[in-house]
C-alpha cells in the first residue's frame, strides 16, 4: 500500500489536469463530420436538401443546384460534399483555402 | 436536436463541431501515451452519442452529458488496455524499487501541466492509464481491480512502479 502522503501527493498534482478548455483542429473536425455522416448513412439516407432549406439551414452554391433541379426528393440525399474539393482540403489543411458559403467546412476552418 | 436525430446534414455538421471542442482536450490529455487514438475514440464518442440522443432528459446540459459518455468511454479503453497487460511480466522485468524525493518543484499551472503530459506521454501505456484512472479519475485500487480483473495488489505494484516512473522523469524533466 502506498503512504497516504504518497497518494496525497499524486491526486493534488494530477488535479485538474486535463480540464483545460482546448479546441479542436479544424482538419479533425472535417474529417469526424464526413466519417459521421457516412456512418448515419449506414442506417438509411440522410435528410434531402428541400428539407435543410425548409427548416431554415442555409446549403452551399453546389447544393443550391441540385435542390432547384425539377427531381423528387431522393436525388436531394446523397452526401454530395464526398464529391467535394472542399472537403479534401479541410480535411487534409487546418487553414484551407476554401471560402464557399454555407459549407460546413469552412465553418470548421472558422471557427 | 431533432434535426441532427433526422441526419439534417448542416445540423449534424453544428453537432459535430459543437461536441468535437467539447471533448477534445478531455479526451487528448487522458489518451496519453497513445495520442494516435485520438480520433478513432472520438469518433466512437459522438456516435454513442448521436445514437443516445433520444435518450437524452436535458436534466444536465448537453456539454455535460457528452463529457459523460466521452468518461465511459475512456473508462472501458483503460480497462481494457490494463486488462491486456501482463503484471506478472511487468514484475519480472520492473526495476527494483527505490525512495525517490517528492514533487518540491514550485511551477505554475501551464508548466506543470505542460511537464505531466510530457512525462504520461513516454511512460509505458499500462502505468500513464493507471495513474490518470486512479489520480485523475480518482477510482480506488479497488475499483480498479474489480472492473479489470486483475487483484487488488497486482493494481496496487502496478501504480507503485507507475509512481516511480513518473517521478524519475519528474526529476529528470527539471531544468
Amino acid at each position: 500500500m502506498p503512504g497516504l502522503d504518497d497518494d496525497m501527493k499524486f491526486r493534488d498534482l494530477f488535479a485538474g489536469y486535463g480540464d483545460q478548455f482546448e479546441r479542436a483542429p479544424s482538419s479533425l473536425k472535417a474529417r469526424l463530420y464526413t466519417n459521421f455522416v457516412h456512418k448515419q448513412r449506414e442506417g438509411g439516407a440522410l435528410a434531402s436538401l428541400d428539407r435543410s432549406v425548409a427548416s431554415g439551414q442555409g446549403i452551399c452554391v453546389f447544393e443550391t443546384m441540385v435542390q432547384i433541379a425539377p427531381v423528387g426528393e431522393k436525388p436531394k440525399s446523397p452526401f454530395f460534399c464526398q464529391t467535394c474539393h472542399a472537403r479534401v482540403l479541410a480535411e487534409h489543411f487546418d487553414h484551407p483555402p476554401i471560402f464557399w458559403l454555407n459549407c460546413p467546412y469552412v465553418k470548421f476552418k472558422e471557427s | 436536436m431533432q434535426a441532427v436525430l433526422a441526419k439534417e446534414r448542416k445540423s449534424t455538421a453544428e453537432f459535430v463541431e459543437l461536441c468535437t471542442d467539447w471533448i477534445y482536450g478531455f479526451v487528448r490529455r487522458r489518451l496519453m501515451p497513445r495520442a494516435e487514438l485520438l480520433e478513432d475514440l472520438m469518433q466512437e464518442i459522438l456516435l454513442a452519442a448521436w445514437q443516445a440522443l433520444p435518450s437524452y432528459r436535458q436534466e444536465s446540459s448537453l456539454r455535460s452529458w457528452v463529457l459523460g459518455i466521452a468518461r465511459h468511454k475512456l473508462d472501458d479503453y483503460y480497462r481494457r488496455r490494463i486488462m491486456e497487460t501482463d503484471l506478472a511480466e511487468e514484475d519480472r522485468g520492473s526495476e527494483e524499487l527505490t525512495i525517490t524525493p517528492a514533487f518540491e518543484d514550485e511551477l505554475d499551472s501551464a508548466t506543470q501541466q505542460e511537464r505531466i503530459e510530457k512525462i504520461l506521454a513516454d511512460l509505458p501505456e499500462a502505468y500513464s492509464l493507471a495513474l490518470l484512472w486512479r489520480y485523475r479519475d480518482e477510482k480506488s485500487a479497488r475499483e480498479m481491480a474489480e472492473l479489470t480483473g486483475k487483484t487488488e495488489k497486482a493494481i496496487e505494484r502496478l501504480l507503485a512502479r507507475a509512481r516511480q516512473s513518473f517521478r524519475r522523469r519528474w526529476i529528470d524533466a527539471r531544468p
